[in-house]
């Protein structure tokens, strides 16, 4: 009787125990809940997109001489002539399922498109990331300042150049550190480096203008945003409080300022870095990076589209904003413990 | 002590001797390029560029190409990968291959040199040739290029049945089985098949090259209505049609195909003639390389080609494919997914085999790529003083500021000249011209039926139907001035004032350029109505004189045209007097500046034109920049009314071919224009001929063509003796279409480019095709050691103005 009152406790204690480590575990049932349905988001966003590249015209333009019945062969020798159902079944199948996404049947006729998106990825990464490395610092740091000059001289200057940064187009300034850093004053190279030893110091040297060109938007944006936060908090009546307890202004703004304020500024930061593999096309194009940046719109833009590059895209582009949204929003949890992404309470 | 000094001066003497060979032997010379759009497939059997043939034109070489002629000033054909030129071996032949008794010019043998090597040192024979073609034809790869061996002048016997092995295709019936409704027997769905079980169509909106000259029986049933066909059962035959136009030949939709060609006497049909609209699915059967394709190794170093029809001379040199691959290397490349077959020959660095020049030493996709010499090239030793370029490398640079900055740097031996950049550099010293063999034009639509109709959808007080009136159309022919035009849109470019430009070769053989002869002078001289003013005591002395006259600009004609075409809108009642003529013109999208500028540069320019005339203030005009790529068939689907910029390159020695464009309702922009049904008189060796612009067309290709044509009312058969009736012949089409005034030439494409001082053109003029000699012949004033530090000399920075 005993024993079975004993198990009978324990089997309680645990049952009560899981109830516990259930309602405390708010944060993985709220991830788990976040990734169950961002799949589904990628699911429909996926046949979306599948549905309307379809919806393009497919047949390449009419060319003198050329033998159209063949055109015709090759477009059925790749399975288009097939139903666009069967053409959706192949794909989830195949690539979304498989991991085999294909090859590309237009720009990089013959090349396998993972290969090439991977072929080019890490020259896009590279820039983006030493540009975040150098901008994502010293646009808190300018904000910081700013915010802690307020109105004085140090904070008008920092927002003029703010508002000048924010404004022009980062291919604007591109082509001026293009024109001054490099033709005129020979202090960079035209293009970066080629070759992919991307962490090697040349080729960092080389990716310098670019790194330059990218990162005053990103500075500029910090900045103004630093500042605002900043200077909201700063104002705020609990710091207040924290310098009549006897807090120094140092110690008031590190410890309780600039903690509050980075809770929206540290997703803006993640989100920057989770930009980095986006691309850009006209600071690419501009400084020679043979990266990702062009890929997406090319695979559109072509007559017919390239279907398996434009899917690989769109998936890989879906999948990983639709993860940093849910990375985002369990990161102000950490910044801030006040927060309880997914908690009842 | 005299002893030992000699020994140290000769010593020092060896040393700087050494020392001087070492640097001569190190000097190097790289011609640098950038490039706005990137190879990235330079497989022989499937590039679809010419970026991705810039890679090819160095690593491999044709059995014949073009040289400098002995006077420097055009061009002659000599053996590359061949050691001689082409051997006719037709008689050994007859009876293979489907060559009948009498055949002519139909087989030849190749000899090939026997010291052409691989990149590694590997040799080449004829037998990897013949296996090179097996691979570019095969049936399961379906490879882009395989028609090379089958359309044009040189087609080889049985390369397209060896391709189509296998494939279902769809033909039409008149041009193939013609089989009759008794041939065919119903199906188990209801739909009739062939004997060979292919299911039959009836051709709806799907083109019949035989029977409609090319055109769909849709066409013709939207341009001429009730007055030919009888429409009563027409829109549900329409609504049937699947995508490509045909609609499954039943029972019941036969019965209501029957009176839609026969019901009205004008179409001139009757049943019988049913078939000729049937087209029908047919595969074509398993066939074996071996002695069914006419092109083989017949020995070690000799190559056969068999054709299916004859070719010689010069159009056979140039006509010859050679898609040698390095078969191992292509077969590893190979791969085969649930049925889908790929190849990545040709895509980097590894997958690639040189036998030209160059070799590929470095390839960064969408970065840089750099060719070396290939030490293995049996060409070095073929003239003195060739190939000084040790090295090419290409920058992928796709922004024309940086491309200057990077030129101006002594970083590009050549830069491409934009827009903006003409005014700064036209006057330069390194500045050359270069023609293109493209003529681009302007064309609007002016079919009655198709413009009513939409005049009619675009409201009241809308015109559209003076587009009818030919005066309307060449007062808008003479408004236009072309030099601004080309200011305005791309300055490089020239004012064009006919179908084809001085590039174009009308005689292959002798290098005589169409342009230059007599007949094509005359075309020109008419169309700008100058006939009546050259001769003596005249305007102009000769020909030359008026054609350099033109301008293509005469305001005071384009405005009496435009006040005639108005008077004749009024009195035919296809205009009322308070209407206004609105000109919807078709740009394929709304960012391309030469769009732009051409767009905004016609609406100014013919507002300007018709102030003064009767039209003043009732022209306008709407975009619609929404139609991509394919904005041509806009107009052919009459949803606009003008083009701008639109053209056809290539056939630079086959404008014979190429006039295809102007007659073929599958090139032409204005797709109104019958030529099956525009009679043209031609005057041969005394004799006029009457035939259709079509029948002229098809007298013009290849050699021996047989036409019927007619002298009074007696047919008669006519054969073109040789290139000069071909070129009589072309000129007399020409004029012809030109007086149609659908198609307004406009510009003739050209480019200006800046030389880099490193480098030294072996011509300074250009010599069409040999350019100013190429890399082959390119010299060099600096090393890339002496240029570094001349440029470093210069400040970094070299002024070219």
């Amino acid at each position: 009787m005993d024993d079975a009152k004993r198990a009978n406790t324990t089997f309680r204690d645990y049952l009560r125990k899981a109830a516990d480590w259930y309602r405390h575990a708010y944060r993985l049932r709220y991830t788990i809940k976040r990734v169950l349905l961002m799949l589904m988001v990628f699911f429909i966003i996926i046949s979306i997109c599948f549905i309307l590249i379809k919806l393009l015209p497919s047949k390449p333009a009419e060319q003198f001489g050329k033998d159209k019945n063949m055109v015709e062969m090759r477009r059925k020798a790749l399975g288009y002539d097939k139903p666009l159902a069967v053409q959706y079944l192949i794909f989830i199948q195949k690539s979304l399922l498989g991991g085999d996404w294909g090859m590309s049947e237009v720009r990089y006729l013959g090349s396998n498109v993972w290969d090439v998106f991977m072929e080019k990825m890490p020259a896009t990464v590279m820039v983006n990331v030493y540009t975040m490395l150098f901008a994502v610092p010293l646009g808190l740091l300018l904000g910081i300042y700013a915010a802690l000059k307020k109105n004085k001289w140090q904070d008008h200057v920092i927002s003029t150049g703010v508002m000048v940064f924010v404004s022009v187009p980062s291919y604007v300034y591109a082509f001026l550190v293009q024109y001054f850093l490099c033709y005129k004053l020979q202090l960079f190279d035209f293009q970066i480096k080629s070759g992919r030893d991307f962490l090697s110091w040349s080729m960092f040297v080389s990716m310098i203008p670019a790194i330059i060109s990218l990162g005053f938007g990103t500075i500029a944006g910090l900045a103004r945003y630093t500042r605002a936060e900043l200077t909201e908090v700063l104002t705020s009546e609990y710091l207040l409080l924290a310098r009549t307890k006897g807090l120094s202004r140092s110690q008031t703004t590190v410890r309780h300022a600039l903690r509050n304020s980075m809770v929206p500024i540290f997703p803006m930061i993640l989100g920057e870095f989770i930009g980095i593999i986006g691309g850009s096309i006209i600071i690419e194009q501009i400084f020679g990076v043979p990266g990702v940046g062009a890929l997406y719109i090319e695979s559109i833009t072509s007559t017919p589209p390239d279907y398996n590059m434009f899917l690989l895209l769109s998936a890989f582009y879906t999948i990983i904003g639709l993860a940093s949204g849910i990375v985002v929003d369990l990161s102000y949890g950490f910044v801030d413990p006040r927060i309880r992404m997914g908690s009842t309470k | 002590m005299r002893k030992i000094l000699a020994l140290l001066l000769a010593v020092c003497m060896l040393v700087s001797c050494a020392a001087f060979a070492e640097e001569q032997a190190e000097a190097t010379y790289t011609y640098n390029l950038a490039l706005t759009t990137f190879p990235t497939n330079w497989n022989p059997h499937v590039y679809e560029t010419n970026t991705d043939s810039i890679i090819l034109d160095w690593t491999s070489t044709g059995y014949y190409r073009f040289d400098y002629n002995d006077t420097m000033d055009g061009y002659k054909m000599v053996p590359d990968l061949a050691t001689d030129y082409p051997i006719d071996v037709t008689a050994d032949y007859i009876g293979q291959y489907g060559l009948e008794e009498g055949a002519e010019h139909q087989a030849w043998l190749i000899p090939i040199r026997e010291d052409v090597k691989w990149e590694d040192g590997t040799p080449i024979t004829a037998h990897d040739i013949e296996e090179s073609v097996k691979r570019l034809l095969n049936p399961v790869a379906v490879n882009y290029r395989a028609d090379t061996l089958y359309t044009g002048n040189v087609v080889i016997a049985g390369a397209k049945d060896y391709f189509y092995s296998g494939q279902s295709v769809t033909l039409e019936n008149a041009t193939n089985a013609y089989y009759t409704m008794d041939d065919l027997t119903l199906g188990e769905d209801g739909v009739y098949v062939t004997p060979d079980g292919g299911k039959v169509y009836l051709a709806i909106n799907y083109k019949l090259s035989e029977w409609l000259g090319g055109n769909t029986l849709k066409q013709y049933v939207d341009s001429y209505g009730e007055a030919y066909f009888d429409v009563t059962n027409w829109d549900a035959l329409v609504e049937l049609a699947n995508d490509e136009g045909l609609v499954e030949l039943t029972e019941d939709t036969y019965a209501l195909f029957v009176p839609v060609t026969t019901g009205v006497e004008a179409w001139g049909e009757t049943e019988d003639d049913i078939p000729a609209y049937f087209a029908y699915e047919a595969t074509y059967p398993e066939l074996e390389y071996d002695g069914n394709v006419g092109y083989f190794a017949l020995s070690d170093y000799e190559v056969v080609m068999v054709l299916e029809k004859p070719c010689e001379g010069f159009y056979l040199m140039y006509g010859m494919s050679c898609p040698l691959v390095k078969n191992d290397l292509y077969d590893a490349c190979t791969t085969i997914t649930d049925g889908v077959y790929s190849n990545s020959y040709g895509t980097s660095l590894d997958t690639i085999m040189s036998y030209g020049p160059y070799k590929l030493t470095s390839f960064q996709m969408d970065k840089v790529f750099t060719l070396e010499k290939n030490e293995y090239f049996y060409g070095y030793n073929d003239g003195a003083d060739i190939y000084q370029t040790t090295c090419i490398n290409y920058d992928y640079v796709p922004e024309a500021s940086t491309r200057l900055e990077m030129f101006l740097a002594g970083q590009l031996d050549s830069y491409g000249l934009q827009k903006d950049d003409m005014e700064e550099y036209a006057a330069s010293d390194f500045i050359y011209y270069s023609e293109g063999d493209s003529i681009f034009a302007m064309v609007v639509n002016p079919d009655l039926d198709t413009l009513t109709a939409n005049q009619t959808t675009a409201g009241e007080n809308i015109n559209k139907t003076i587009l009818t009136i030919k005066e309307f159309r060449m007062a808008l022919a003479y408004a236009m001035n072309r030099a601004e035009f080309c200011l305005a849109t791309s300055p490089t470019n020239g004012p064009a004032f006919c179908l084809y430009s001085s590039q174009i070769i009308a005689d292959p053989e002798n290098g005589i350029a169409y342009r230059a002869t007599p007949e094509a002078k005359q075309v020109i001289v008419n169309f700008w109505g100058l006939a009546d003013d050259i001769g003596e005591g005249k305007l102009y002395a000769d020909v030359d004189e008026a054609i350099d006259s033109i301008s293509g600009y005469n305001l005071a004609m384009a405005q009496e045209y435009f006040d005639k075409a108005y008077d004749i809108a009024i009195e035919e009642g296809l205009m009322d007097e308070d209407d206004v003529v609105e000109i919807i013109v078709g740009t394929p999208n709304l960012t391309s500046a030469f769009y732009n500028n051409g767009y905004e540069y016609i609406v100014n320019n013919y507002t300007e034109a018709v102030k003064g005339t009767k039209l003043e203030g009732k022209l306008t005009f709407t975009r619609d920049g929404t139609l991509g790529n394919d904005f041509a068939k806009a107009l052919r689907n009459n949803n606009i009314d003008m083009l701008f910029g639109v053209g056809w390159t290539g056939s630079t020695f086959d404008p014979y071919n190429l006039f295809q464009v102007f007659v073929s309702p599958t090139y032409q922009y204005d797709s109104h224009y019958d030529a099956t049904a525009d009679m043209v008189d031609i005057e041969l060796n005394g004799v006029v001929y009457t035939a259709s612009a079509y029948t002229w067309y098809e007298s013009m290709q290849g050699t021996g063509t047989k036409v019927t044509v007619k002298v009074g009312d007696e047919d008669t058969e006519l054969v073109l003796a040789d290139a000069g009736e071909k070129i009589i012949v072309l000129a007399a089409l020409e004029n012809n279409y030109l007086q149609v005034y659908d198609y307004i030439p406009l510009m003739n494409d050209a480019s200006a480019s800046l030389k880099g001082a490193q480098v030294k053109y072996y011509t300074e003029d250009e010599v069409f095709p040999m350019g100013r000699g190429g890399v082959r012949y390119m010299t060099y004033n600096y090393t890339d050691a002496e240029w570094d530090a001349y440029v470093a000399d210069m400040g970094g920075t070299i002024n070219y103005k």
